[in-house]
């Protein structure tokens, strides 16, 4: 556990690209741990994986994200070798593992049950794996409350029954036996999805805290976007059996690469390119020509603009945005620190805006309101 | 009084006169063990311990005992460990033919087990073994094993795959995981099936009877005795036979809390 801690940047959504471009390179030390090349999984005709290929730096946190039924459990069974794939490589340093037996590998797996042996105490969960490896019991006891100090629990719950944890508990008692463990790799299949909001938030800053701590590589696959988004260097979102896009969190949220990573990826306000004639349109908004030319966009172009909520804001009278419409606030929801509106333009299309508290309007149902955003604050997606 | 106070006693009245109809019948046998007389009569006249030293001075009633005993015995234990391997293909693993094993190991608990008495009888004979309490142990197997079967199944429904898998991801081989996880979990299952596999073998009627052969088990006497040549040793053998299953029903319910202050203390 002498690995250096990675390097990260504050996140903010001041300049979103050139953090992206800061986070590119994930660590100052950085060499592939796993590299996954070409590989391919079908049950019974089905295509589960279709052709996935990945590099995995030492030391990462890499989140994998997708809908129920992308692939994302099969491919982190694959990884640990629960499941055999029908085709590809899996390479670990510089051995290939595909086809070495789960019991084999170096890789450890929290599992979205958590599997935690009814059976055991705390303390005998955590020592498990060292009892298999044939550890001295004094020296496995040792190491059991080093790590439940690590993961934050009091050292008399060693001879405490599972049973009597709680939730939050539990999760850190699988946590400490999966480190116990010593894995190469430390796999996540959504251990956080059974716990209420709260205390998944907790949780999930902790996680991140561990992972700068133990210096791990660590793959967390999660329907959670935001999960994704507070614990890891770089996220890939699955889509049927395919990596649609792979990058930093912040470049996947500022610069989806398509319509489904876009919607994915929270709230997002889309306008598709009209593409007809010499001018440059899209649905629903209209493009200030001089900002257009200026952002590169050319006639022809086809695909979405898109802007975050958070991109775009409610227009005084006569204020000016590169992109505006007119619309009627339908209603307002305030979400703690920010306010959302949601305006209902003329063509039916509903933009969300939302503020910070302090930036928040009064109005009246039925008031017309001017709602705009600036090209710099857009993204295009241009279509495949 | 208050209506819902009748309804009350009514449900009392009604659960001790339940009691009593299951319970008299054996209550009797007990006085008529510890009665001079030959028949049982009431009142009792004179109280005594005689058939009981009788009993257990006689030959007979101790080769009874050790018969029935060891078929018990001997069938508790295969039921335990076939019951075990049986009850993961039941309800653990998926696998092509697992309905249709679902339903070919559920058929001998519906047979009559007169005819499944006889049908055994036949085969050996045809096969040409002597039937002996050697035997009627299979026999017994052949209807017991499925219940034991059935009772671990219950719990390996409630079992879950993940804890398998993550044993093996922590480096477990089969038999590790076997040993460290599957049985422990499952224990509690093939304790109760071995308690109800010596039960339903100690006092097993029907399947000896076709299949012991020459020997004689416990239930089988009994009915000897009853048939022709009534002993006043019946009652007496009967209430010895109930005080076994008693005494193995109370150890297997002492069990349970005593191994568990052992580990806690164990842990500690």
């Amino acid at each position: 556990m002498n690995i250096a801690a990675p390097v990260r940047l504050p996140a903010g959504k001041a300049d979103l690209s050139r953090q992206a471009e800061a986070l590119r390179p994930t660590h100052m030390n950085a060499q592939p741990i796993l590299r996954v090349v070409d590989l391919k999984k079908t049950f019974d005709g089905f295509t589960a994986l279709d052709s996935v290929n990945l590099t995995v730096d030492d030391g990462e946190f890499l989140a994998i994200v997708g809908p129920s039924g992308s692939g994302k459990t099969t491919l982190i069974r694959l990884l640990v070798g629960m499941e055999e794939q029908t085709s590809g490589e899996i390479w670990l340093r510089d051995s290939r593992i595909d086809n070495v037996p789960a019991n084999k590998r170096p890789t450890c797996m929290v599992f979205q049950s958590l599997a935690l042996f009814p059976h055991r105490s705390v303390g005998e969960n955590i020592e498990f794996p060292l009892k298999i490896r044939g550890v001295d019991p004094a020296l496995r006891r040792a190491r059991a409350l080093e790590l439940l100090d690590l993961v934050r629990l009091p050292q008399h719950y060693y001879g405490k029954r599972i049973q009597q944890c709680s939730g939050g508990e539990r999760q850190r008692v699988a946590l400490a036996r999966a480190l116990a463990f010593d894995p190469e790799i430390l796999f996540f299949d959504e251990p956080l999805s059974a716990l209420d909001f709260r205390l998944r938030k907790m949780l999930e800053k902790e996680l991140k805290d561990l992972h700068q701590r133990t210096g791990k590589t660590f793959i967390y696959i999660t329907h959670s976007l935001e999960e994704a988004m507070v614990m890891s260097d770089r996220i890939a979102i699955m889509r049927s059996g395919r990596f649609e896009q792979l990058g930093p969190a912040e470049e996947i949220y500022a610069k989806p690469k398509s319509r489904f990573v876009a919607e994915f990826m929270g709230e997002v306000n889309l306008f598709r390119a009209n593409g007809n004639g010499g001018t440059v349109s899209f649905e629903h908004v209209t493009v200030d020509p001089a900002a257009a030319a200026k952002r590169g966009l050319r006639p022809g172009f086809s695909g979405d603009l898109m802007a975050r909520p958070e991109s775009v804001r409610l227009l005084k009278p006569g204020e000016r945005a590169d992109v505006m419409a007119t619309g009627i606030v339908e209603s307002e929801y305030l979400l703690g620190s920010r306010v959302q509106y949601l305006v209902r333009l003329a063509s039916g299309y509903k933009v969300t805006v939302e503020l910070s508290r302090e930036n928040r309007v009064t109005w009246e149902p039925g008031q017309s309101m001017g709602v705009g955003f600036d090209l710099d604050r857009a993204h295009l997606i241009q279509e495949a | 009084m208050h209506p819902s106070n009748v309804g009350r006693i009514g449900l009392y009245l009604y659960g001790i006169l339940i009691l009593a109809f299951l319970y008299l019948p054996l209550v009797a046998i007990g006085f008529a063990s510890v009665s001079t007389s030959r028949y049982l009569s009431f009142p009792i006249r004179q109280y005594t311990t005689q058939w009981y030293a009788q009993a257990l001075e006689s030959g007979t009633v101790s080769d009874l005992l050790w018969i029935s005993l060891q078929v018990a015995a001997i069938v508790t234990v295969i039921s335990m460990v076939l019951g075990f391997f049986g009850a993961l293909a039941f309800a653990r693993y998926q696998w092509r033919y697992r309905r249709l094993y679902q339903k070919l190991i559920l058929l001998p608990i519906f047979f009559p087990q007169s005819v499944l008495g006889l049908a055994l009888l036949m085969w050996f004979n045809a096969v040409g073994i002597t039937p002996t309490w050697h035997t009627a142990i299979i026999a017994h197997l052949v209807w017991i094993a499925p219940i034991a079967t059935l009772i671990i199944a219950i719990r390996a429904y409630s079992f879950d795959p993940a804890l398998e898998e993550a044993a093996r991801d922590m480096g477990c081989s089969t038999w590790q995981i076997l040993r460290e996880v599957t049985l422990p979990l499952l224990m509690p299952g093939v304790v109760a099936a071995g308690l109800f596999s010596f039960l339903l073998s100690w006092g097993n009627f029907p399947l000896s009877l076709f299949t012991t052969g020459a020997d004689l088990t416990l239930p089988e006497w009994l009915y000897a005795k009853m048939v022709s040549g009534y002993s006043p040793l019946v009652p007496t053998v009967g209430m010895l036979s109930v005080a076994a299953s008693i005494v193995l029903v109370a150890i297997a319910l002492a069990l349970p809390p005593l191994i568990n202050r052992f580990t806690r203390n164990s842990s500690d």
